[in-house]
């Protein structure tokens, strides 16, 4: 016979404990439980069948994975979780009695819980642990960004981590810099997005986005409990320090970039900032903002008081700074005492060197997109984005802080765009560039350019002119409805004038256009051009309407008039559609023989691909009515 | 009040005896063996004169002796005077006459000198260690009793050194023979009997209860008795000695009255009841009297506001009161040799530099390299569910996006207006001219907050996401246009005046005429092929119920159900000569075998069957083609035919057992196969190759063999309530239309329970048709819809019969909710014949 099953020894009653329970079973409080569950990434769960996860009671629970409650009990953070709880009675005690000395002594030999175990264990590969890189940069970012008391009288946030939030973040941002390996730029409503291409384990690439908001004071709703993001901080900051230590190490760089000597060696800390911003202030000129001038003083130091200008100094002989590069060799992870010495003599590892040249092969300057480029930022732009962004694409910048206007810049022959964030008159413009070529652009063309991967026309994006809409790089990774694509491809063939290229695209958009037409082709749509017939066909496809336009240019049509022939194609081709209408009535007829669960879920997919298809309608509707008003518009 | 006194007294000697004790500490212990062998004599004299003393005491004892004692123990008390304490002396005269007061003086100086006492033993010092020993010794078994008391000094003193000199375990022994409570009470005496022994005399014991006054002057004693028991006698009681006391002189009532007017004391006085006399109140009595009478305490001397006295708190009267007495050990004022031990080596270590204080742990480096390219990921585990990442953002979010995603003002009020779960983003589409004009996001925080708290506090689970193409899930079956030739279109209409309900419909067996019944009770025949109307039978009689042809090609008969009647019919002017001659011998046969009207049991013990009549119709309407009525209990509603055209068996679904009944028409017979009719009998059908017979109930399907008169198979339909059931010309196949809209195909091979359940019609199917020799059926339905479908049957049993959707055709009109109520399919052609609701009749040709 077989052995009798009883209730409640097996399945879901047995994997799965409520909180309770987990707490019971652990002896700890709910805070502790929580600090744990977060460091060690344990989350609830939705049991399939609740009520018998609960041993029969419906009564609402939260369930945990019993193993997950299991391995708990051996989690070396308990262990530490309650040393610190005698740890803080001892101390109350010898602060109630006065006893200063004891309470010193317990102070100094104060617990501390080490979380490297947790990296580890939580991402047992460094590309695991990229992948989950968003969040902590995100947090990370975001901590950098806050005041240190963000709810008058309730919250603290040490003033510590926020400064190793930003030491964190301008370190990320170096190694960016020096591997430019940034890809993407887009700015959002929340701020800005930046994309990196990280090498994992193996040099297997791995994407990873972060957000950075706009440099305004971040607004602190009161009822944020932020003793769960400083548990979630301490994670992400030991999680990002030893993935900035792997990255470092294998760039062949010392990770923590160390200290400025000439900083350290005045003294308080608190000193050494004031001094850092007030010589980032002069030099500010470089425009380094707040993300260098934290980064300077963490990173390699030689930067001399004398306010030399590395940037400008390289901006105006490059081939010196070819040359300097092969005498910066990064310290090849030495000893600690070693590599005091050895850096304090060598004259020319600074960090603006480091965030101007690239060590490694791959990708030499000349590959990159605005390496020929030099830009000056006009002061209303944020050089903590474009200073980053400029630089990890190779270009070179001029900041408003080194000279107020580009004319007045000491290299302002070797300036080529000027990015400006406010309207300008053509004669100011022209004043300044007093001969010279200038590009004037507006901050959006730079984020583009990045997006897309080549220098794009500046045409629509000088200063105070309307910008054309600034479009996500990530849309087109799902099937999203992306009508501005013609306009963007439009702009992008313009400013590309390839002949070969065009020819290329005209022989597959013959090609195309042929294997769709097939048997129907009609005699009246005979004065169309067959890519715009193809195009006609398929409005929702771009590359074909791209494979059109192409034609339409060879073809020397206007746009207008070939706009208006699509439209009047489209129309034809749609009465000609709506003929064969019956023929969904077949396909009705057949879901007749399709199971009751099939047929549910059929129509569960109809009725969400309906949903998207209405939104989809919509936009487009919208977007006609738009584009028939401005028509209007002009006409009047 | 004597032994309180007794206690005091003996109290001081204890006091007094301790200068004695400390002087005589040397000689006590030197002479020990004496004294003790004395001191062993002297308690089992003691012993014997106890016995006999307290027999004597017993009975001899009169109160006056007892006071006597007393009053010599006060007289004992007075022969010590040198051991009294000045400071006693002192309160002593301090003190009134009154014997309670001298009471509570005795107790007072008893804790004084329990007092003196502790404060001596407290301030000990080694030299009186000694003496402390011995007096604790001593103290322990005398202390609690006043044994004392009256003991001269010698005698105390030999007393006390026969305890000491004894030890403690020999002590023990004699305590076995001696009690010490005894010991501990009385006075020793020198006894008269014994020479130079002594013998302990007990004082008198104060019960504590009862006024001394009682026991003294009552000699009456009888007890506390009702008194009245004496009345008739003339004595009252008797005395101690048993001798009567007579009742005192009483004069009569004048007596005392005059009595009470000369005395000037019976105000005063009270009738002791006892002694049958009156007594004086004295004034300490009276004195009660008066204070209960105002409700004070009756006790003069009771003071309830006593000042406390404070014994153990104030100035000065701070007690220490050790809780052991032993010394104090030596390791709590002499420093630990091994501390300082250990305390040395560890203080040498730290000057040879082997131990260095405050040296900060050697800490593992902040950070380090924690993954290699060894690494490996953990294997893949179905409880592992990582957080989703964030999506990215869409050009939406864009500062500057493309103008139709800027929100209108109602968007903009309905995202609003919606709460903040059921967003679809949760921030507002917005489009600023140049990146200068962007604010700050005020939601930041907000966002990475709920970020974390959905990482850690939201449940994960597994969902799959199919990504697959919808039509996918769309069975793969042969297009419609292979499957022709269908009925697609209508070709024919043949219209009834007046719109009635065409409620049934048939084509014949050569497939050239339709025939109709409408619910204006005619019967109409219609040319096929042109829609004519080409024959028609008005019964008369009600709506037609069913109409249907013989299967029969040599043959051309019509039966039609009317209320109470079937009704055979055949268009004989219209039909071939031979094939009129041949349906009217068929069907006159048994007319001429038996009367005009025959009635049928045909052998059959069926009751009721009797009530069934074959008719022949009047000559008139026989000219018409109305060959035979068979008159049968309620209504019928359906007629099946066997395929030999002799047999056909009608339902009334209301005529409970011969709902169902068989006709044969060659001999005139009716039949009702069921003795009990299995529940609503809704469709009958007979099987098209075998003697098998099918009846549907509301939900079940009875398979009968009619050879074997038995049951072969029931078919559970899973619908609700059928409303038509066809049979498919093979046999094995059959499909069931319901009025729960849907239609259910059994293969019989396969099972009892349907191979497929379909349900595409909107309302209730009416009836179901297969095609007697093409692949095909119909379905028609209230939604005024036919539904045309192919269906193959392999002669291969292990493949499923194809069923094919080919057509919906639409046409007839819905009519009170009703809609196609009847279809036939035409012999030998792709056509199908239905009849609506609308008074319609059409014709579908492919």
């Amino acid at each position: 016979m077989a052995k009798i099953k009883r209730r409640g020894e097996s399945g879901a009653a047995k994997n799965y404990v409520t909180r309770n329970q987990a707490l019971k079973k652990l002896q700890i409080s709910l805070s502790d439980f929580r600090r744990l569950c977060i460091l060690k990434g344990i989350y609830p769960r939705e049991p399939l069948n609740k009520k018998r996860a609960n041993k029969g009671s419906s009564a609402p629970a939260s369930f945990y994975y019993h193993k997950d409650i299991q391995y708990l009990l051996h989690e070396p953070l308990l262990v530490k979780f309650r040393e610190h709880k005698t740890f803080a009675k001892k101390l109350a005690r010898a602060l109630g009695r006065g006893e200063w000395a004891l309470a010193k002594n317990l102070e100094d030999a104060k617990p501390v819980a080490r979380l490297d175990h947790l990296v580890k264990e939580r991402y047992p590969t460094f590309t695991l642990a990229l992948q989950d890189l968003q969040d902590p940069l995100n947090l990370v970012h975001l901590f950098s960004t806050l005041p240190t008391n963000p709810i008058p009288g309730k919250t603290l946030v040490p003033s510590e981590i926020i400064a190793e939030c930003s030491r964190l973040i301008s370190e990320w941002k170096v190694w960016a810099i020096r591997t430019h390996s940034l890809r993407k730029v887009f700015l959002g409503i929340k701020g800005v997005y930046y994309e990196c291409d990280v090498p994992g384990q193996g040099g297997e690439m791995v994407r990873v986005r972060w957000l950075e908001g706009y440099e305004f004071q971040q607004y602190v709703p009161t009822d944020v409990d932020f003793r769960i993001l400083l548990t979630f901080l301490d994670l992400y900051r030991t999680l990002v320090s030893f993935v900035l230590f792997k990255l470092y190490t294998e760039e062949n760089l010392v990770y923590p970039p160390p200290l400025d000597v000439e900083l350290d060696e005045q003294g308080e800390s608190v000193g050494a900032f004031r001094l850092v911003e007030r010589k980032a202030g002069a030099e500010g000129a470089d425009g380094t903002g707040q993300v260098s001038k934290k980064a300077v003083r963490k990173a390699i130091k030689g930067i001399k008081a004398s306010g030399i200008d590395a940037d400008v100094e390289m901006d105006e002989d490059a081939e010196v700074d070819e040359e300097k590069d092969e005498d910066e060799d990064f310290v090849e992870r030495p000893s600690k005492a070693q590599e005091v010495e050895d850096v304090a003599p060598a004259p020319l590892t600074t960090y603006n060197s480091l965030l101007a040249t690239s060590s490694t092969p791959s990708t030499s300057r000349q590959s990159l997109l605005f390496s020929p480029y030099t830009f000056y930022l006009s002061r209303e732009t944020s050089s903590r984005t474009w200073e980053f962004v400029i630089r990890a694409l190779g270009g070179k910048v001029v900041t408003s802080l080194t000279a107020p206007s580009p004319d007045n810049a000491s290299n302002a022959d070797s300036i080529t765009h000027v990015i400006v964030d406010r309207p300008m008159t053509a004669e100011s413009m022209r004043e300044m560039e007093a001969g010279r070529k200038w590009v004037w652009i507006q901050p959006q063309w730079v984020a583009d350019c990045v997006n897309r991967q080549k220098i794009i026309s500046a045409e629509g994006y000088h200063p105070g002119q309307l910008l054309p809409p600034h479009l996500s790089p990530w849309d087109g990774e799902g099937d999203v409805y992306r009508p501005w694509l013609e306009d963007q491809e439009k702009a992008a063939i313009e400013a590309a004038d390839e002949a070969a290229e065009n020819d290329e695209a005209e022989q597959d958009a013959l090609d195309e256009s042929e294997d769709e037409s097939g048997s129907e082709s009609e005699s009246e749509s005979a004065s169309y051009p067959p890519a715009l017939l193809a195009s006609a066909r398929d409005p929702t496809n771009a590359t074909l309407l791209h494979a059109a336009e192409l034609e339409a240019e060879t073809n020397g049509t206007s746009h207008t008039t070939f706009r208006t022939q699509l439209k009047a194609a489209t129309k034809a081709n749609a009465s000609k559609v709506t003929a064969p209408a019956p023929a969904k009535g077949e396909e009705d007829l057949r879901r007749i023989m399709m199971s009751n669960k099939k047929s549910k879920l059929y129509e569960k997919m109809q009725y969400s691909n309906r949903l998207k298809a209405e939104e989809k309608e919509k936009l487009e509707a919208k977007r006609e009515a738009i584009e028939k008003k401005k028509r209007k518009g002009l006409k009047v | 009040m004597a032994p309180r006194n007794a206690a005091a007294s003996s109290s001081k000697p204890s006091v007094s005896t301790r200068p004695a004790l400390n002087g005589h500490a040397g000689p006590s212990r030197a002479a020990p063996s004496k004294t003790r062998k004395r001191a062993v004599d002297e308690v089992s004299v003691e012993d014997d004169e106890d016995g006999f003393g307290a027999g004597g005491s017993g009975i001899d004892m009169s109160d006056d002796e007892e006071m006597e004692s007393v009053d010599d123990a006060e007289d004992d008390e007075e022969d010590f005077p040198e051991f009294d304490s000045e400071l006693e002396d002192g309160e002593e005269e301090g003190v009134p006459e009154a014997d309670d007061e001298e009471e509570e003086d005795s107790d007072d100086e008893e804790v004084d000198e329990d007092d003196e006492e502790s404060g001596s033993e407290s301030g000990y010092n080694s030299s009186d260690i000694d003496a402390l020993y011995e007096s604790s010794n001593t103290s322990a078994p005398t202390s609690p009793s006043s044994s004392h008391k009256n003991l001269t000094t010698d005698e105390k003193l030999s007393k006390m050194i026969a305890k000491n000199s004894t030890k403690p375990d020999e002590a023990v022994g004699t305590d076995a023979k001696i009690s010490k409570a005894k010991e501990g009470e009385g006075r020793m005496v020198k006894s008269k009997l014994v020479e130079g022994g002594y013998k302990r005399e007990y004082e008198d014991y104060e019960a504590g209860y009862g006024s001394e006054s009682s026991t003294e002057d009552n000699p009456n004693t009888v007890g506390n008795i009702p008194m009245e028991w004496y009345d008739d006698l003339p004595h009252i009681g008797y005395d101690v000695n048993g001798r009567k006391i007579f009742r005192p002189a009483q004069g009569d009532e004048l007596d005392k009255f005059l009595a009470n007017v000369e005395d000037p004391g019976a105000w005063t006085s009270a009738e002791d009841k006892m002694l049958q006399q009156q007594v004086q109140l004295t004034d300490k009595e009276l004195d009660i009297i008066r204070r209960l009478e105002r409700a004070e305490i009756p006790d003069v001397d009771y003071d309830p506001y006593q000042p406390t006295i404070e014994w153990f708190t104030g100035e000065g009267n701070e007690r220490v009161m050790p809780l052991s007495a032993a010394p104090e050990p030596k390791s709590r004022f002499v420093p630990s040799k091994w501390e300082h031990q250990k305390i040395m080596k560890i203080v040498k270590a730290i000057r040879e530099g082997r131990i260095t204080p405050n040296k900060p742990s050697a800490a593992k480096p902040n950070v380090y390299a924690i993954w290699s390219d060894a690494d490996q990921a953990n294997a893949p585990h179905a409880m592992y569910m990582p957080a989703p990442q964030l999506p990215p953002p869409k050009t939406i979010e864009s500062y500057n996006p493309p103008e139709e995603y800027v929100p209108t003002e109602e968007e903009r009020a309905e995202w609003e207006a919606l709460d903040k779960e059921d967003r679809k983003t949760d921030f507002l589409p917005a489009k600023y001219d140049a990146l200068r004009l962007v604010p700050g996001y005020k939601n930041l925080v907000q966002e990475k907050f709920e970020r974390c708290l959905d990482l850690y506090l939201a449940p994960r689970t597994r969902r799959v996401k199919l990504n697959i193409d919808p039509e996918s899930l769309i069975p793969k079956l042969p297009a419609p246009k292979e499957l022709k030739p269908f009925p697609i279109a209508c070709s024919v209409q043949y219209r009834h005046p007046g719109d009635t309900r065409v409620r049934a419909v048939s084509t014949s067996p050569d497939g050239q005429w339709v025939a109709s019944g409408s619910e204006d009770g005619v019967v109409r025949l219609w040319d096929l092929g042109n829609g004519r109307e080409v024959w028609r039978w008005d019964l008369h009689c009600g709506a037609i119920q069913f109409v249907e042809w013989s299967p029969y090609k040599e043959e051309s008969l019509l039966v039609a159900l009317v209320e109470g009647k079937v009704a055979v019919l055949s268009p004989l002017a219209l039909v071939a000569p031979n094939v009129a001659a041949a349906t009217l011998t068929h069907v006159n046969t048994a007319f001429a075998s038996s009367a005009a009207t025959t009635k049928m049991g045909a052998g059959k013990d069926v009751k009721g069957v009797e009530a069934i009549k074959w008719v022949r119709p009047a000559e008139r309407e026989r000219e018409r083609g109305v060959l035979v009525y068979v008159e049968v209990p309620g209504t019928p509603k359906q007629v099946s035919w066997h395929r030999k055209g002799d047999y056909f068996a009608t339902v009334a679904t209301e005529a409970s057992n011969k709902s169902v009944l068989i006709h044969q028409l060659s001999r005139h017979a009716t039949q009702s196969p069921f003795r009990k009719t299995p529940g609503q009998v809704q469709r009958v059908a007979f099987h098209p190759s075998k003697p098998h017979f099918f009846a549907a109930t509301q939900r079940y399907i009875r398979l009968y063999d009619l050879a074997g008169q038995k049951l072969l198979k029931t078919l559970q339909s899973g619908v609700k309530w059928i409303s038509s059931l066809d049979v498919h010309p093979g046999g094995d196949n059959l499909i069931v239309g319901s009025y729960d809209k849907k239609l259910a195909w059994f293969d019989m091979d396969l099972s009892t329970k349907p191979y497929k359940t379909l349900r595409y019609h909107n309302r209730a199917l009416r009836s179901v048709a297969y095609h007697p020799t093409l692949p095909l059926f119909a379905s028609s339905s209230d939604d005024g819809t036919i539904h045309i479908f192919h269906c193959t049957i392999y002669t291969d049993l292990m493949q499923n019969p194809l069923i094919v959707p080919l057509k919906i055709l639409r046409g007839h009109k819905v009519t009170d909710g009703i809609g196609v109520l009847d279809i036939r399919w035409v012999p030998g052609k792709p056509w199908l014949v239905s009849s609506g609701a609308d008074g319609e009749v059409r014709l579908w040709c492919s």
